[in-house]
């Protein structure tokens, strides 16, 4: 098991965001986390990386109990995200994004970076030509500098996924990525993620697509109203009566909205 | 001939740009990660009289002063930077700005060790020293063609100057490193910085002190090159001169901050009768730059097509920060 | 002779709060620290020494002036140094400091440019006034101060409860955007609200004339930090904790004077600004949310 969420419950204020949720996710998984809106999910992603504590219940990633750790400990330990309203450093351009992403798994401080001894520079080189690599590998690679906030919505997507993969996760948390993705696009994210899990990384995806969930994922947990409503493999999730009805009513709604 | 080029009172005017220079670089250093610092006097006073009581008292070379001023003003900037992590942008400004007033009040009252409202005399300058040191190495003003006076000032001119180039090299350099990258993911996005695996917590305070230690060396400079000091020397109207070098000149690169210091100093020498209206002058700019063009008059975009035209054949991607 | 003290502070106190309640104002509605307060604070004073000493009005009538002179000012800072940040996409939250810091510094210069840059005397005629309780002193100038401040202080909460001004008013402090759908003519309410902290500003420069019976240019930064000292020990946009705040600092720095060291007088108020920043953010009475990293 890669990560192990036990028993997680988050109350703000008054309200429950999520109740006793607890699922698992084996190494080299992708996972589906899906559910209708203010299902919970984002929040259990804020959980997972510690961008707030758990009211109650553990966190455990492979094997060590990361719940209430500093959030750049986290990234250390080997989890990135992705975020649902894209989180990039908008005036930086897309190749520097990257070279951010790498900072934990470089170490220069002040007076490596201004005096630059052998060991500075080979390590900024690594950085660059990973940068460069993981570019290649999102399809970005004709865009290295350009500002990141002139990148296309979909470009900002695949540059925040470059972005994670640049920290060298074991496990990486994708909060909606096809969000306003065309089929075209969906496709190559599908390869992307793919590719990713080729790497041996594994990974977990809040999504709303479902012909993507169902493709992509080797299992499925289901939220609705901060609680878990169903896990299990996607033929198993489509079949399940009660994710249909949370499914269709919320369906309806939208509709008429 | 270089007698009457040299004009003692526009080398001294130099030597204020640079340090001005320097004092808006700090600025622009906290500024760099995200953080408004109105602290700068404070540092500066700190830097100042240490390294004057130090010179003085003990009687030690005026570098020893200014190293020890400097990392006094660190420590200062440590322990001013840590609790201030939980403020941000409005509150850590008005934090800031206390901190220095409460910094003159003390200099102000702590009259046994700094003599109060009256200041601090006598402080050993740096010109003096230096033309001991060519006097002692067989070098006579006269031989150049110069009086001493000239000598002095042009001696202190070329020594600010050079430690300007260091410093202004130092966080070029920086900038374009993993420390810089962290600072200003940080400056754009906090959390996201912090997602990417940046520890918050050290970045900033590493960035507020450094802007502690480069305002209290200015100050240090300051008070060797005067040799005199008093508490209104550090008070918030230097805090707020300071924030124009770099709010006018520009926040977001350290070019900017250049600029400022030295159009600035150089405004009320140039229109004298600016002077006596300059802070009025200085609150409209103020004003105006706020409402027009808060960024600065230098700007990220126009060091980005400067470089374009000066380019190199290298081709190597721009930096955002610089 | 502690109780004199505590008079002494109470008044003191009290023209602290009124300065309070004008930045409060503001931070409540607009969401700025205006920094340029204390300068119009000290205008107000000035205005007070020229009609009542150079034209030789009476008292009433400095007030009035006063009233008048920095309503004025109030508008002329929101209308030329707070209104064109608004609405502005990408402007950062500091602009607004910024911007009313170099308010600060201008009308700083300027009062040094019209009013000389020394102390001035402000003559009022029942300075010396004053009654005997049992062994104590009490001047009726103190009185008088008390009593405005309490009027003021009182006239205002009412206002702000009862009045549909008021109410406007508050509603535009708690959300702008809302308070706008539903028809309260925003714009007018912003222009209002700093003419009338702004007003405050002054009435406090004439009381603080009449308390110490000099005025010195200084006063405005000095009174501008302090201001910022109450309001964020008493937590911002809070009324309450305004006139609370003012009431602490002015007991805590008469008696620092009176018992301790006066020459750190000041020191309190900023010291208190970092104390309270750091261990309470949202002041005595505010509410957690607001001191979050605006």
């Amino acid at each position: 098991m890669v990560l192990e969420i036990k028993n997680i419950t988050k109350n703000f204020g008054g309200i429950s965001a999520l109740t006793d949720v607890s699922f698992q996710l084996k190494e080299g998984e992708i996972h589906g986390l899906i559910g209708p809106n203010g299902a919970g999910k984002t929040t259990m992603f804020n959980l997972i990386t510690n961008m707030f504590p758990p009211t109650t219940g553990e966190i455990i990633f492979s094997n060590e109990t990361i719940t209430g750790i500093k959030p750049h400990k986290i990234t250390d330990k080997g989890i990135c995200r992705t975020f649902q309203n894209i989180r990039l450093f908008s005036q930086m351009t897309t190749l520097e994004n990257v070279m951010v992403g790498a900072h934990s798994r470089s170490k220069a401080g002040v007076f490596s970076g201004v005096f630059r001894p052998k060991s500075q520079r080979t390590e900024e080189r690594k950085i660059r030509e990973k940068a460069i690599e993981l570019l290649d590998l999102v399809g970005l690679s004709e865009f290295h500098d350009v500002v990141s906030e002139n990148l296309s919505y979909g470009q900002q997507r695949r540059l925040e996924i470059a972005r994670a993969l640049a920290s060298d996760p074991k496990l990486l948390l994708l909060d909606e990525p096809a969000a306003g993705m065309n089929e075209t696009e969906t496709a190559s994210l599908f390869d992307l993620i793919k590719q990713v899990q080729v790497r041996g990384i594994s990974v977990l995806i809040i999504e709303h697509d479902m012909p993507l969930v169902m493709k992509l994922c080797d299992h499925i947990t289901v939220l609705n109203f901060g609680k878990k409503l169903a896990e299990g493999t996607p033929e198993e999730i489509q079949n399940n009566p009660a994710v249909i009805e949370a499914y269709l009513g919320s369906e309806e709604d939208d509709e008429i909205a | 001939m270089l007698a009457e080029l040299l004009n003692p009172y526009y080398l001294q005017i130099g030597s204020f740009i640079l340090i001005n220079i320097i004092l808006a670089i700090s600025i622009y250093v906290t500024l760099s990660s995200g953080q408004l610092s109105l602290g700068s006097a404070g540092f500066m006073g700190i830097g100042a009289y240490t390294s004057a009581l130090v010179t003085i008292h003990f009687d030690l070379p005026i570098i020893v002063g200014v190293i020890v001023a400097s990392l006094v003003a660190g420590i200062f900037g440590i322990i001013v930077g840590l609790p201030s992590l939980r403020l941000s942008g409005v509150y850590l400004a008005i934090a800031t700005l206390g901190f220095g007033e409460v910094m003159r009040v003390f200099f102000v009252n702590w009259e046994s060790v700094t003599k109060g409202s009256v200041g601090l005399s006598g402080i050993p300058h740096i010109g003096r020293e230096l033309l001991n040191l060519f006097r002692d190495a067989g070098l006579d003003p006269s031989s150049i063609g110069l009086r001493n006076n000239q000598f002095v000032y042009l001696l202190v001119l070329i020594l600010l100057l050079l430690i300007t180039i260091f410093i202004i090299w130092f966080f070029v350099r920086q900038n374009n490193s993993r420390v810089g990258r962290a600072f200003a993911a940080i400056k754009m996005d906090e959390k996201a910085a912090e997602a990417m695996g940046i520890n918050i917590t050290y970045y900033k305070v590493l960035s507020f002190t450094q802007g502690a230690i480069v305002a209290g060396f200015a100050g240090s400079l300051f008070a060797h090159v005067l040799a005199y000091i008093s508490p209104a020397d550090f008070a918030y109207h230097r805090a707020v001169e300071i924030l124009i070098f770099a709010v006018f000149g520009g926040s977001e690169v350290i070019l900017g901050a250049i600029f400022g210091a030295t159009f600035m100093t150089l405004l009320p020498e140039a229109l004298r009768v600016i002077s006596e209206y300059r802070y009025m002058i200085y609150g409209l700019i103020l004003i105006f730059m706020m409402a027009f063009r808060p960024q600065g008059i230098i700007t990220e975009n126009m060091v980005q097509w400067l470089k374009k035209k000066f380019s190199s054949k290298r081709g190597k991607s721009h930096g955002s920060r610089n | 002779m502690l109780l004199e003290q505590l008079i002494n502070g109470i008044t003191l106190g009290s023209i602290y709060a009124i300065v309070a309640l004008g930045f409060t104002l503001v931070f409540g509605v607009l969401g700025i620290i205006n920094m340029a307060h204390g300068e119009i604070f000290m205008f107000g004073a000035f205005i007070g020494v020229i009609v009542t000493s150079t034209l030789k009005w009476p008292l009433w009538a400095a007030f009035l002036v006063a009233i008048v002179a920095t309503a004025i000012l109030g508008y002329l800072l929101e209308r030329f140094a707070l209104r064109p940040l608004r609405g502005k996409q990408g402007v950062s939250h500091l602009a607004p400091l910024i911007s009313t810091i170099g308010v600060s510094i201008f009308l700083e210069n300027a009062s040094h440019h019209l009013f000389g840059a020394g102390n001035q005397p402000f003559r009022n005629s029942f300075a010396e006034i004053n009654f005997q309780i049992g062994s104590i002193t009490v001047y009726l100038v103190q009185i008088v101060i008390f009593a405005i401040s309490i009027v003021l202080m009182m006239g205002l909460s009412y206002w702000l409860l009862r009045t549909k001004a008021g109410k406007a008013l508050r509603a535009t402090a708690e959300n702008l955007e809302t308070a706008s759908i539903l028809g309260v003519d925003t714009k007018r309410i912003i222009i209002l609200t700093v003419i009338i902290a702004s007003a405050l500003g002054g009435i406090a420069g004439i009381l603080v004339g009449m308390a110490f019976n000099s005025v010195n240019p200084q006063m405005g930064l000095s009174m501008g930090l302090k201001g910022l000292a109450i309001i964020i020990l008493g937590g911002m946009g809070n009324v309450k904790g305004a006139m609370a705040g003012g009431l602490i600092l002015g007991l805590a720095e008469t008696l620092v004077v009176a018992y301790g060291d006066s020459g750190y007088r000041d020191a309190i108020a900023f010291i208190t600004i970092i104390v309270i920043l750091l261990l309470r953010p949202q002041g005595i009475f505010g509410k957690k949310s607001a001191a979050e990293g605006r």
